[in-house]
C-alpha cells in the first residue's frame, strides 16, 4: 500500500516535471516558458516531500516559485519582449547537434546511475523523516556549517551590491 | 508517513479545482452575445491608446531584488531560530553570535540600498 | 520503497533538458531559466542522496545552491537588463562583442 502510493505519486510528479521542462524549453514566448518552469518547480517540491525533506519542499515553493520566478517574470515584462518572439529560432544543423549532445549526456548519466547504484540503496533511511525538519537542519547549519553560513551571507551582500550597481543607471 | 500528506494534496486539489471552476463557470452559465461595443476596453469611455503590455519601471526590479535577498535571509534564519533554544549554553552563545554576524552582513546591504536611494519613491 | 535510481534518473533527465535549453535557445532569459532548471535537477539528486543515506549534509548543500541561484537571479537579470539597454536585444547571437 505504502509502496504503491509512493510509486503512483512519483510517476505523477515526474511526468509533470519532465513534461513542463520540455514545454519550458520549446515555447516561443518567454512568459509561457516562465509559467511552465513554475509548474516544474511545483512538481519538484512534491518530489522533495516524497523524499521526506519537508523543509526543503517548503523553501522550494517559497524561494523558487515565490521569489526567483517573480523576478524573472518582472524582467520579461520590464523588457517587453512581445515583439521579439521570432528571434531567429529556426531549425538548423546546430540545433540537431545540440539535441544529439544532450541525448548523449542523458545516456551517459543514466548508464552511470544504472550501473553504479542498482540495488545499492533500496529504501529511504529511517532517520530521513527526522532529518528533514527545520530544527535538525538549523542545528547542522549553525554548528557544523557555520562558516558556509556566513559566506552565504556575504554572497547575498555581493548580489545586492551588484544588482544595485548594474541597474543604477536608469535611476538617474 | 506519506499518508500524512494526503490532506495537503486534497486541499491543493480542492483549491485549484475551485479557482478553475469559478473562473470558467460564469462563461458557461451566463448568456454570451458579444458585439463590438461590449468588447471594447471602456464601453462608454475614451478610446485606449497603445497596448496594455507597457514597460515597467526599473524601480519594481530593485524592489524584487531586495525581496529575493531578504527572503533567502529569512530562509536561513528560520532553522537557526527554531534550533536555537534546544542547545546547551556554550553552543547557544556561539549560534547567537553566528546568527548576529549574518544579520549584520545583510543589514550592510540594506544600508547600501538606502544610501543609494533605491528605496526612495517619489 | 522505490530505489534511489528512480530519483537520480529523473534528475539526470531534467538536467539534460536544461542543457538542451541552454544549447538550443537564443533568448538570454530562456537560457537563464534553463540554468535554473539544471540547478533544480542537481537539488533533486542531492536531496535523494541525503535521505537515502540518512545524512543531512545534502540538504545543507541545497541551501547553498539556493543562495547561489538567488544571487545569480539578482545579478544575472540585472546584466540582461543592462545588455538590453545598450543593444536593445536579448538575442545572444547578436551579443558577440567579446568574440574574438
Amino acid at each position: 500500500m505504502e509502496w504503491k502510493l509512493e510509486l503512483i505519486l512519483f510517476v505523477l510528479l515526474s511526468v509533470m516535471a519532465v513534461f513542463s521542462a520540455i514545454m519550458m524549453v520549446t515555447r516561443r514566448s518567454p512568459i509561457n516558458s516562465a509559467i511552465f518552469l513554475i509548474i516544474n518547480f511545483f512538481a519538484s517540491a512534491g518530489i522533495y516531500l516524497l523524499l521526506q525533506a519537508q523543509f526543503i519542499a517548503v523553501i522550494q515553493v517559497l524561494v523558487y516559485m515565490g521569489a526567483i520566478m517573480v523576478l524573472v517574470i518582472f524582467v520579461i515584462m520590464l523588457l517587453n519582449l512581445q515583439d521579439e518572439s521570432k528571434l531567429s529560432e529556426q531549425f538548423s544543423y546546430k540545433k540537431l547537434t545540440s539535441l544529439l549532445l544532450s541525448v548523449l549526456l542523458f545516456c551517459l548519466l543514466g548508464f552511470s546511475v544504472f550501473f553504479g547504484f542498482s540495488g545499492k540503496f533500496t529504501s529511504i533511511s529511517g532517520e530521513a523523516e527526522k532529518l528533514g525538519t527545520a530544527e535538525s537542519l538549523g542545528k547542522e547549519l549553525v554548528l557544523a556549517y557555520s562558516v558556509p553560513f556566513e559566506i552565504a551571507g556575504l554572497l547575498l551582500l555581493a548580489a545586492v551590491v551588484g544588482a544595485v550597481v548594474l541597474a543604477k543607471k536608469s535611476f538617474d | 508517513m506519506l499518508e500524512g500528506y494526503i490532506p495537503i494534496f486534497i486541499i491543493i486539489f480542492i483549491s485549484a479545482a475551485f479557482a478553475f471552476l469559478n473562473i470558467n463557470l460564469s462563461s458557461l452559465l451566463g448568456p454570451n452575445r458579444p458585439n463590438k461595443e461590449k468588447l471594447s476596453t471602456y464601453e462608454s469611455g475614451m478610446e485606449p491608446i497603445g497596448t496594455a503590455h507597457d514597460r515597467f519601471s526599473i524601480k519594481y526590479y530593485m524592489v524584487a531584488v531586495s525581496f529575493i535577498v531578504f527572503d533567502i535571509e529569512v530562509v536561513f534564519l528560520y532553522p537557526w531560530a527554531v534550533s536555537f533554544l534546544n542547545f546547551p549554553k556554550p553552543e547557544m552563545i556561539y549560534s547567537f553570535v553566528i546568527g548576529l554576524i549574518f544579520i549584520v552582513v545583510l543589514a550592510v546591504g540594506l544600508i547600501y540600498e538606502y544610501k543609494k536611494g533605491v528605496l526612495k519613491w517619489d | 520503497m522505490l530505489e534511489i535510481n528512480y530519483y537520480l534518473i529523473l534528475s539526470a533527465l531534467l538536467f539534460s533538458i536544461g542543457v538542451l535549453g541552454v544549447l538550443v535557445r537564443r533568448n538570454a532569459i530562456i537560457i537563464f531559466m534553463s540554468i535554473e532548471l539544471m540547478l533544480n535537477a542537481i537539488n533533486i539528486s542531492l536531496v535523494s542522496f541525503s535521505s537515502y543515506l540518512g545524512e543531512i549534509s545534502g540538504q545543507i548543500f541545497v541551501f547553498m545552491v539556493l543562495t547561489v541561484a538567488a544571487a545569480e537571479a539578482a545579478v544575472g537579470l540585472a546584466i540582461i537588463i543592462s545588455l538590453y539597454r545598450n543593444k536593445s536585444t536579448v538575442n545572444i547571437d547578436e551579443i558577440n562583442i567579446l568574440k574574438w
